[in-house]
């Protein structure tokens, strides 16, 4: 189609689609209503049932754990096919980091020292407030997904510090690769453990504690620090294959100015 | 092992085992790799089968986390295998072991990520079929994305499986908000996930403007997986460049998955509020263009992985036609055909990675004759063709046939011509690759540039822009010729004097499964008992959801098994493609007049082929027209 014809069927489409999303919208319930079925029964469940005081996280990792196992994989999936997609080519040059144009963020220029300095002084602290939102995910809004992210962009505090030989040492990525996947098989582990001791897959196994101990809501914490280590591990391997794809390949040919697109 | 727990054991072991080896991988030697995913693959068709056979005594419903239902209400996930998810399951699993076997010697620098990626790819799709929940049957679909999008770009030396998987991914996604959206009005509405849930609770509603337009948005993803015209056009572009094998997994099932879900998604939640009648126009319309268009489209193809890709539309929109009758009958047809089509068309997708490993090539024209050392091959891409148009007894033929009789008792028996266009049409596409490349037969291609004879590039999508540019070049030919002189790195040996052995057993065990279950007599009358249980839906709902049994839905009539008209009908589609074959081989010989009739369809054929123009920006406008007309055909039949 030519770009004239491409538009017009889109836009005639799209006056479509809006005319089908106003209609469906107008007959939707209104929102902010009180009455929500499920709403009542998950938090009730959470609550009452089973000493989760972050709901969310009991919806998330008790209720509908399997839905959390399957995406847990999906991020899985995508590192993975992130690691084949920019797998080294035999015509890429692996270059030795520390060279000309490999240690600093890309073609950004120098850092400047105030930026360098806070990216060594707050590192310690953001991991640490990754740690705290994974363990805490089952009492206060966080939880391994958002845990992970801190954690894993807490390290590339160094990057942005314009130190990347450092953060290349503190993440060997074979190291990540194995935590990434014992972690998302820790995930199915946990559910088949509850497979064997009450057959229902990933049922929650252990004691519920008391509402708002860090030791409560069974296995939650569990499920929590896996997705944890899962997300965080997954998260620094994607970075890195893009950032190695950015900073350390270049074709053979020799075009350094367009390292990394193909 | 109690039945409840083999659901989870079918999700939860492929993606236990795929983790495993992607931490362990690298250590592996690659025998103990290849060895260790084949047998979890394996393994997993036997629990299959084995949940197959409990599902005769009625559904397995097994709560994740153990949220069983108090007073039919539950705040978890239900895993609900019934025979035909458990079915679907066996097919994933037998499919993706015999594409692990055939990638032992397939495969030269595979790493850990194919074997793992194959192995959740099967996760997911178990997971999707056993699934008795929206949500989570969308996040299986999301995860069987993921994996697709990374195995359609797997060869990267090369630039077309980037685009192919780019274009893969963009359509995907955009049916996955779609489909995303649609659940969000659905459940805003009643406050549910559960198949069964919903379907109780939309049970004596109105049919609303929120229960078409999640309705449209719902299928709008599960139609784009499933390649229904217009939300096709991905389907070509990424298994033209996927590895063979994956392609296999794509045609043979994850395709059919699509499927599978807009019958599903319709019987148990939208079957007690949409009445047959509004639901059947709309997607026997979908159906019969789909039938159509894939079928044209395949016998223009040169490209052998386009052809067979456009022959897997063809099927779907069959597929699609049966779904559509919305009985037990056509039902049961659709299951048979799936079947066997994914037995043939798996199968035949290896036999293209047989010839892209010993050829080099995946074109049509750069084969001619080229195969001739390649006897049992060329047997088993003949027969694969036969079985595709249709030729008793194979499962295809059945399946057809039920559905042919399915469609002529609901009184639309002019489908059946559809039936026998589109299976002779994709048959003698397979027919006239095999006879050209095989045998040498017809005039050897010399308008294709022969300079490029010598690269074994396989598996490129080049062979599209040859055939377009017989008149007239553009520029996406360039873009592809710049790619031309390099490798494909794909094959384990540039061309090993013999397939290995082991690339040659899928196939075979394929055809022959697909030849076995045409010949079981009584399986159309289990089909079509399994069929009225599917569509049963105040059964399934009181099931699941653990509430006092109301009495089955009446037995339609039995299904039979082929009957004098259908091996007929079935007989005449082989006949017709072996004569269109054989024609389209013979075209200089052809008498003026035949020439003629066909040089008068050329016109609209390159408007088709200009359709598919590997432009996103096209793909993404047909697929939102694809949705409004959804949209706007169920609610103007339930006026």
């Amino acid at each position: 189609m030519t770009r004239r014809v491409r538009v017009v069927v889109f836009a005639v489409a799209a006056v479509g689609m809006a005319v089908l999303l106003v209609w469906a919208f107008a007959g939707a319930r209104p929102f902010g209503t009180s009455i929500h079925p499920y709403g009542d029964l998950a938090v009730r469940a959470a609550l009452e049932q089973r000493a989760t005081a972050n709901t969310v996280a009991s919806v998330t990792f008790d209720q509908r754990g399997l839905d959390t196992m399957g995406e847990e994989f999906i991020l899985f999936a995508a590192v993975l096919g992130t690691s084949i997609l920019l797998r080294r080519e035999p015509d890429e040059l692996a270059r030795t980091v520390g060279e000309e144009g490999t240690e600093d963020r890309a073609g950004s220029g120098p850092t400047p020292e105030m930026v360098r300095l806070f990216g060594y002084v707050v590192l310690p602290f953001v991991v640490v407030v990754g740690i705290y939102v994974v363990a805490h995910g089952h009492l206060s809004p966080g939880g391994g997904f958002q845990g992970g992210i801190v954690l894993a962009t807490g390290l590339h505090l160094l990057y942005i510090a314009g130190d990347y030989p450092a953060l290349r040492r503190l993440r060997p990525q074979r190291v990540f690769e194995v935590s990434e996947a014992a972690a998302a098989a820790s995930y199915v582990l946990l559910g088949l453990a509850g497979l064997a001791v009450t057959g229902a897959f990933l049922a929650n196994v252990l004691p519920y504690g008391t509402l708002g101990q860090l030791a409560s809501a069974g296995t939650v914490p569990l499920l929590n620090t896996a997705v944890g280590v899962e997300v965080g591990s997954g998260t620094v391997l994607l970075l890195a294959e893009f950032l190695e794809q950015t900073l350390v390949l270049r074709e053979r040919s020799g075009r350094p100015d367009t390292g990394g697109s193909r | 092992m109690p039945a409840t727990a083999l659901t989870p054991v079918i999700i939860g072991l492929p993606i236990g085992m795929a983790a495993v080896l992607a931490a362990l991988g690298a250590r592996l030697p690659r025998r103990v790799l290849d060895a260790t995913a084949t047998a979890t693959a394996a393994t997993v068709t036997v629990l299959a089968v084995l949940l197959l056979v409990a599902t005769s005594q009625g559904r397995v419903v097994a709560w994740a986390g153990g949220w069983t239902p108090h007073q039919g209400v539950s705040v978890g996930i239900a895993l609900v295998a019934d025979p035909f998810g458990a079915g679907l399951a066996v097919v994933a699993a037998v499919l993706s072991t015999a594409v692990l076997v055939f990638s032992w010697r397939y495969f030269q620098a595979v790493e850990v990520f194919f074997h793992a990626l194959v192995l959740v790819f099967l996760a997911a799709m178990c997971g999707f079929v056993l699934t008795g929940d929206l949500f989570d049957m969308f996040v299986w679909f999301e995860l069987m994305s993921a994996i697709a999008y990374a195995l359609t770009g797997y060869q990267i030396e090369q630039a077309q499986p980037l685009q192919g998987a780019v274009n893969f991914g963009i359509t995907n996604s955009i049916g996955a908000f779609a489909t995303l959206l649609g659940i969000t009005l659905l459940y805003g509405r009643t406050g549910a996930l559960t198949f069964a849930a919903l379907g109780a609770t939309l049970t004596g509603a109105h049919p609303d403007a929120v229960i078409v337009v999640s309705m449209a948005l719902i299928l709008t993803g599960f139609l784009v997986k499933a390649a229904v015209v217009p939300f096709h056009f991905w389907t070509a572009d990424a298994e033209a460049v996927a590895p063979s094998p994956v392609c296999a997994l794509f045609s043979g099932i994850m395709v059919e998955l699509g499927i599978y879900a807009v019958a599903r998604i319709y019987w148990t939640v939208y079957a007690p509020v949409l009445p047959v009648s509004a639901l059947r126009g709309p997607l026997l319309g979908f159906g019969v263009l789909t039938a159509v268009l894939g079928a044209v489209m395949c016998l223009a193809q040169r490209h052998i992985k386009r052809l067979l890709a456009f022959s897997t539309i063809s099927h779907v929109g069959l597929f699609l036609i049966g779904v559509a009758l919305l009985s037990p009958a056509g039902l049961a047809g659709t299951a048979v055909y799936v079947l066997g089509q994914a037995g043939v068309k798996a199968a035949l997708f290896l036999l293209a990675g047989v010839i892209a490993l010993r050829l080099g090539s995946v074109s049509e024209r750069d084969l001619h004759g080229r195969g001739r050392d390649m006897p049992l091959t060329a047997a088993l891409t003949i027969i694969g063709g036969l079985a595709l148009a249709g030729l008793p007894p194979f499962a295809t033929a059945l399946g057809k046939a039920i559905t042919e009789d399915a469609a002529a008792s609901a009184g639309l028996g002019w489908l059946v011509a559809v039936f026998i266009a589109a299976s002779s049409l994709t048959g003698a596409a397979v027919l006239r690759m095999a006879a050209r490349v095989f045998f040498g037969l017809g005039a050897p291609a010399t308008a294709h540039p022969i300079q490029r004879s010598d690269d074994r590039s396989d598996d490129r999508s080049d062979d599209r822009s040859d055939d377009r540019s017989d008149d007239r070049s553009d520029d996406r030919s360039d873009v592809v010729g710049d790619d031309g002189e390099q490798d494909s790195g794909e094959a384990e040996e540039p061309s090993p004097a013999r397939a290995p052995r082991t690339m040659l057993i899928p196939p075979v065990v394929l055809l022959a499964a697909a030849l076995a279950l045409g010949m079981l007599p009584g399986l159309p009358a289990t089909m079509g008992v399994v069929a009225a249980g599917f569509t049963d839906q105040p059964f399934y709902a009181a099931q699941v959801l653990a509430l006092p049994l109301p009495g089955h839905a009446a037995l339609p009539a039995p299904v039979d098994w082929f009957t004098t008209s259908s091996l007929v009908y079935g007989l005449l589609s082989v006949a017709l493609a072996v004569l269109i074959a054989a024609a389209a081989v013979l075209r200089t010989r052809l008498p003026g007049w035949a020439v003629a009739v066909a040089d008068a369809g050329r016109p609209a054929l390159r408007g088709l082929r200009a359709l598919h123009s590997g432009h996103i920006g096209d793909y993404v406008a047909w697929l939102l027209v694809g949705v409004v007309s959804l949209g706007a055909a169920l609610g103007v039949a339930l006026r």
